[in-house]
Formats: C-alpha cells, sequence, structure tokens
C-alpha cells in the first residue's frame, strides 16, 4: 500500500553549492523569501506568465535527506539564527523557521481563518476597509483545498491535547477540534522537525513545484542583503543577495544580483523589516520594524500519574479560543505543544537537581500554552526590529508590561485549572521559583511572583507585523494592496503586513490575504 | 576604591581546566571549553541514571554549534564565558573568592543562581544564554533519553512509502 506522496522535486531549484560563479539575473518578478507569503506569490505570478525569480537563504530540504526527527539536526538547520533566535536580552524564545518553505517547514500544521474580529479591527482601526472575509474566502477555499486542510477526527487527538479537551470540558470552557494541513499523517509528532513522510503540504511540496512547473527559478541559500533603488529613490531596481555554503551556513563570497521590474519581500516578521532597513528605503515615518508582534507565549506544566508522551501524535489537534475577547485586557487563546528533549529542557526553568527531576518525568508531562493576542488594545504598539552592528546583526526588543503580565497571570491560573481538571497531580509555572500547584488554593500564588525580563519563561512561535499594513502613510508601511507606500515596484507579502496579531496560528491568513493581493498586484499596471 | 584595589588580584586567577577537548576546538580556547564544561556540568546535574555530561560531550557540542554562529555572537559569548568565571565576579555576587571552575560545587551552584535571579538583567540573561545552551547540547544527544522515558523518534514503515 503507497501511504505517502514521494518528495516532489521543486524544478529550476538551484542551490548555493551549485552557484559557481557571481550571478547577474533578470526577470518580471524577485521574490525574496520562500515561506507562505513568498510561494503562493510565486504561484500566482508565474501562472499568470510572469517570470519569477525566487530567493531563499534557507537551504532546500526533503525527507529522504533531511528530516530524521532529531532535535540535534532539525533545529540548527530548519530553524532562523540556528534555533537561537530571542529578543535582545533572551526573555522571548522565538521559534522561526528557515528554509525553502519557510515555516511551513516546521509548523505545527494548524490552520485557522483570519477571525473576523480581527479583520473588523484592521478596516476600523488601519483602514484596511477591504480586508473582509467575502473578499479573502475563495482564496481559502482554494488554499485549503489545495493543502488538504481538514478538521482533525476525535481519534487522532493524543493524550498531551486531550489534557485540554478534557479538562476544560470539566470546567465549562469552550474547545475546538483544529483543522490541519496533512494527507494521510502518521502522527510521528514530529512537525516542528520537518515532517519524515511528505504529510504536511508545507509549501516546499505544494505552491513552490506549483510556480516551478510554470517557470519560476528557486534559488536557495542566497540571502537577500538589499533591495538596490534607482537615483530618484522611487523604484526598486535590483536585489543584491550573497551566496551561502549550506555547510557553514557562511557567505562563499559570491554574489547574485536580481533586476527585475517587480519586487515582493516575503522574508517574513523580523527578517523583511530588516531587509528594508538594511536597504535603506523611503521611511518618512519612522515605521519599517514597529508594530512587531509576537503572540507571546506562556505555559504551565502538569505531572500525571499516566503516560502522557507529548512527544508522539499530531502535535496540536484542540484549541480554545474562551478568553480571546477581554475588554481592556489583553485576550489570550490556550493550545498544547508538543515535547520533546531539548524543547523541554529550555523550557523547564531552574538548574540542577531540579531541572533534571522535571526531564525525568517528561513522559508523564503535559503542557498548555497560552498565546496573548497582542496588538489589539489602542495603546499596545508591540515590539521593534532594528539593526545592529552596521546591519549585520538585528535587534529584536519586546517590552512586556502590566497588561501583558495581567493577561500571563490569568492565562496561567486558567490553564493550571485546566490541567488540575483533567487530572494532573500537580501543575507548576514556568517563572524562575516555579509556582507548585496542587490545587485551587495554590493558584493564587501566581500572583504573588516576579515579573520581568527572564524571570518568567516566555516564547513565541508566531511573528507579525514590522511593515505593517494600513491606510495612512504615517502609521504604516505598505498600503492595503500590501504595496509598500512609497516604492510603487515593491510590494511586501508575508505576515509582517498584519497591523496586529492575528489571536489565530498565521499560516492560512498569510496564505490567503497574500493570494488576494497577488490577484491585485497582477491586475496593477505599473 | 580600596575595596576594589583589595580584590583586583581575583580578576587574575586562572581557569582550572579539569576538562579537556576531546578533539580540536573550532570556536572555543581550551579555558573556554573548561568553563563550560563546567558550567554544563551543574546546569544539567546528572544523577545515576544519566550519562555525565563530560560523556556526551556537552562542550564539544557547543563548539560545534557555535561554530555556525555570527562571529560576533561568538565573541560575545566567550566573554560572557571569562565574565562568568572570573573570581572578581564570584566576589561581586557574593559567591566565593575563586574562578567558578575552581570553586566547589556548592559554590558553583550558588553562583548560577545568584545570576539567574539577579536584579541586574544582564546577569540574567547571561545565565539564559549557558543555560540554554548546555541543556540544548546535552538532551539532543540520545544517550540522555532513556531517563527522560522519551523512546526517540518512533518507527515508520519506510517499506511502505514511495
Amino acid at each position: 500500500m503507497k501511504l505517502l506522496a514521494a518528495d516532489r522535486p521543486i524544478a529550476n531549484l538551484m542551490r548555493g553549492r551549485e552557484i559557481g560563479s557571481n550571478l547577474a539575473l533578470s526577470a518580471d518578478v524577485c521574490v525574496v523569501g520562500s515561506g507562505p507569503g513568498g510561494a503562493i506569490a510565486a504561484a500566482r505570478l508565474a501562472a499568470a506568465g510572469a517570470r519569477v525569480i525566487l530567493l531563499e537563504e534557507g537551504g532546500s530540504f526533503t525527507r529522504k535527506a533531511d528530516f530524521h526527527m532529531q532535535e540535534a539536526e532539525a533545529y540548527p538547520k530548519l530553524y532562523q539564527d540556528h534555533g537561537n533566535r530571542a529578543t535582545d536580552d533572551l526573555s522571548i524564545t522565538i521559534l522561526q523557521g528557515r528554509g525553502v518553505g519557510g515555516g511551513t517547514l516546521v509548523n505545527w500544521t494548524t490552520c485557522f481563518r483570519t477571525p473576523e474580529a480581527t479583520l473588523a479591527l484592521w478596516r476600523e482601526r488601519h483602514g484596511l476597509s477591504d480586508f473582509t472575509a467575502e473578499r479573502f474566502g475563495p482564496h481559502w477555499d482554494e488554499v485549503e483545498k489545495r493543502l488538504n486542510v481538514h478538521v482533525v477526527d476525535a481519534a487522532e487527538v493524543n493524550d498531551n491535547n486531550a489534557v485540554l479537551l478534557e479538562g476544560a470540558k470539566k470546567l465549562g470552557i469552550e474547545t475546538e477540534l483544529l483543522k490541519r494541513n496533512v494527507v494521510s499523517c502518521l502522527q510521528t509528532g514530529a512537525c516542528g522537525m520537518g515532517c519524515p513522510t511528505n504529510a504536511k503540504r508545507g509549501m516546499a511540496l505544494t505552491y513552490l513545484p506549483d510556480a516551478a512547473e510554470r517557470g519560476a527559478r528557486v534559488y536557495a541559500d542566497c540571502r537577500a542583503v538589499r533591495l538596490v533603488l534607482d537615483a530618484r529613490k522611487e523604484r526598486v531596481t535590483a536585489v543584491e543577495a550573497e551566496v551561502l555554503d549550506p555547510a557553514t551556513d557562511r557567505p562563499t563570497g559570491r554574489r547574485l544580483t536580481v533586476s527585475a521590474a517587480r519586487f515582493v519581500v516575503a522574508g517574513g516578521a523580523i527578517n523583511s523589516p530588516a531587509l528594508l532597513l538594511r536597504s535603506g528605503l523611503p521611511d518618512p515615518h519612522g515605521r519599517v520594524g514597529k508594530r512587531t508582534f509576537l503572540h507571546p507565549v506562556v505555559a504551565t506544566v502538569a505531572l500525571f500519574d499516566r503516560r502522557i508522551d507529548p512527544f508522539y501524535g499530531a502535535p496540536q489537534s484542540v484549541a480554545s479560543h474562551a478568553f480571546i475577547d477581554r475588554p481592556g485586557k489583553i485576550g489570550f487563546f490556550l493550545e498544547v505543544p508538543p515535547l520533546h528533549p531539548v524543547l523541554a529542557s529550555l523550557a523547564l526553568p531552574g538548574f540542577g537537581a531540579a531541572h533534571r527531576e522535571g526531564m525525568k518525568l517528561l513522559s508523564r508531562t503535559n503542557a498548555v500554552i497560552a498565546l496573548l493576542r497582542d496588538g489589539f488594545l489602542p495603546d499596545d504598539e508591540g515590539g521593534t526590529v532594528s539593526l545592529r552592528e552596521g546591519g549585520k546583526r538585528l535587534s529584536i526588543r519586546y517590552p512586556l508590561g502590566e497588561t501583558h503580565a495581567e493577561a500571563m497571570r490569568e492565562a496561567m491560573k486558567v490553564s493550571a485549572r485546566i490541567q488540575l481538571a483533567a487530572g494532573a497531580r500537580e501543575v507548576r509555572t514556568l517563572h524562575k521559583d516555579p509556582v507548585v500547584i496542587s490545587g485551587e488554593r495554590d493558584v493564587r500564588f501566581i500572583d504573588e511572583r516576579p515579573f520581568g525580563p527572564n524571570l518568567l519563561g516566555v516564547f513565541t512561535a508566531h511573528q507579525m507585523g514590522g511593515c505593517a499594513a494600513g491606510a495612512d502613510p504615517k502609521g504604516s508601511v505598505v498600503d492595503g494592496n500590501l504595496r509598500h507606500h512609497h516604492l510603487a515596484n515593491l510590494w511586501v507579502f508575508d505576515g509582517s503586513v498584519f497591523p496586529t496579531s492575528l489571536g489565530v496560528n498565521p499560516q492560512l491568513s498569510i496564505l490567503g490575504i497574500v493570494a488576494a493581493s497577488a490577484e491585485r498586484m497582477i491586475a496593477a499596471k505599473t | 576604591m580600596l575595596a576594589l584595589g583589595g580584590t583586583a588580584f581575583l580578576a587574575f586567577r586562572r581557569t582550572l581546566r579539569a576538562a579537556k577537548p576531546r578533539a580540536a576546538l573550532s570556536v572555543l580556547s581550551p579555558d573556554e571549553y573548561a568553563i563550560f564544561a563546567a558550567v554544563a556540568a551543574r546546569v544539567v546535574a546528572v544523577d545515576g541514571d544519566s550519562p555525565a555530561t563530560d560523556a556526551v560531550d556537552v562542550a564539544g557540542r557547543a563548539d560545534a554549534a557555535m561554530a555556525q554562529w555570527p562571529d560576533s555572537v561568538q565573541v560575545e559569548f566567550r566573554r560572557l564565558l571569562l565574565l562568568f568565571e572570573n573570581a572578581l565576579t564570584g566576589a561581586v555576587t557574593r559567591t566565593g573568592y575563586e574562578t567558578f571552575t575552581a570553586s566547589r560545587e556548592r559554590r558553583q551552584d550558588e553562583r548560577l543562581a545568584a545570576w539567574a535571579g539577579s536584579r541586574v538583567a544582564v546577569f540574567r540573561s547571561g545565565y539564559q544564554a549557558m543555560k540554554r545552551l548546555a541543556c540544548a547540547c546535552y538532551y539532543a544527544a540520545p544517550e540522555s533519553w532513556p531517563a527522560t522515558g522519551y523512546p526517540g523518534p518512533p518507527e515508520l514503515p519506510f517499506g511502505e512509502i514511495e
């Protein structure tokens, strides 16, 4: 029986090691970045007849050669900064994919359309008047069909996710089964390390081969260094990239220059604003890099008397949005993460014997995560991306204030109660000195723990903003068509355009909104 | 100034190279290797159920990982190790007057705890950097998995996959 599809090679793909000299190329459109935004844009543009060149700084990976379900291999190879990306003060660990396919290589396959409340806020507060479900709906329909997005069967809920499902049910908290973009998933639990069976319908198996079959050329291991402007600083004329050695991830010294009529930046939140900053693009109101949102994540870990095996099974199959609307406060939603040894060891607080004892209980451990919907309060500007060391390194800052602290405390209380209701013997927070919760009487101690950078474990797997879309150039980088306010032939097509966070996992929002925007780009005259 | 002058000699105390590299190092110096090996031993603090950090060569794995980091990040981390090791740092944090590598285990744990909970945010960041690298390098090693109850990646029916 054939269980799974074979690797689907991307025609016209060239890796860094195959580029033996400086190259000067030309195209109708040059796309920088091969994550969901860049991939679907390239597919749409190529289908419309455009000659497309796509640059990706990460490598090109396949199931057979690269995805062995080993954290030691996956994090350095498939994540930004070799798995070490974080805010400058290391207070927020940033998990962000890197490679041909971008975040879809390593995400946990959760699919949500953009919530109506989010679109409504963008229309009202950011002037994105036609950001509607009616406009994006047909694109989401197509994407969901292409990626086989479907609701998981109840039998696919592993014991880790069942804690959220059953605990919330006992407390009367609403949950939902999630949609995933997989085909014949064997539920290895290894989504975050690259799907070892090609079950995940990521970009490297879908829209990128689609684009390549229509003539798009993909260059892996090519890091866009800067966009080159014309003398009047009104148009982008070229992208300059450095070719990386896949073995060392360091520049080979060879350069690649792509001249084109139009350009799409799709490097993802954090990298896209960084490219715009490095390029010195017009930014009269200083908006590039601002309004960076992270869905900051806090977690509680629960110990059970039975095996949970949080490392196997569909990583995410249950969520709760029961606490997403909290008037005047930051809302949050609840999900469950997989726990493999390295990821767990980084999350668990402390060191020495206490840390070791926690690790010994990994197979009986569950974690519930709460993701804060940042950017919705009027004065929540999120974080910033800027450059340091002459542009060689990024600076990522994300100040956590009292509104975040309040939401995090409440989220931890909710998740702890859910875990206890599901039968946990004990729940712990990820404070430097964890709150140990054996019953309701202990929950209040969460309020007493000090709050500050590196005093509580905070993470992010969803990066948004930095090139915010909006009608007003004084407050945004791109307009409602995701076209740069000051450069007529430049579009930004990724999660960096979101003017707030989403309140849901981002891949489907990026795909649908970019697909609709690519349609307009194709129709545009210039 | 008098107080500083009285303890300045601490800054020149030498690293105890208890751990020695198994192979040529790419980034770390032998002193830095020994410092990180000592840090990792206290961060992970194995017991009889788990292989020692030296057996897994956590410091060697860290050196290999660092080889892919940008040069400036390598420099920052090496400076961090030397600062953490310095006996003067021990005096400032009231965790002894020896280098970290020469300190007893209890003193080493006190210094780690002092940094982890310091009111100085930079110390807390430094602690996180060392802890994360030590944990990542140790728990990435399959030898460490049995003690955690992680059986390893599942077997796949590769014969049935096209």
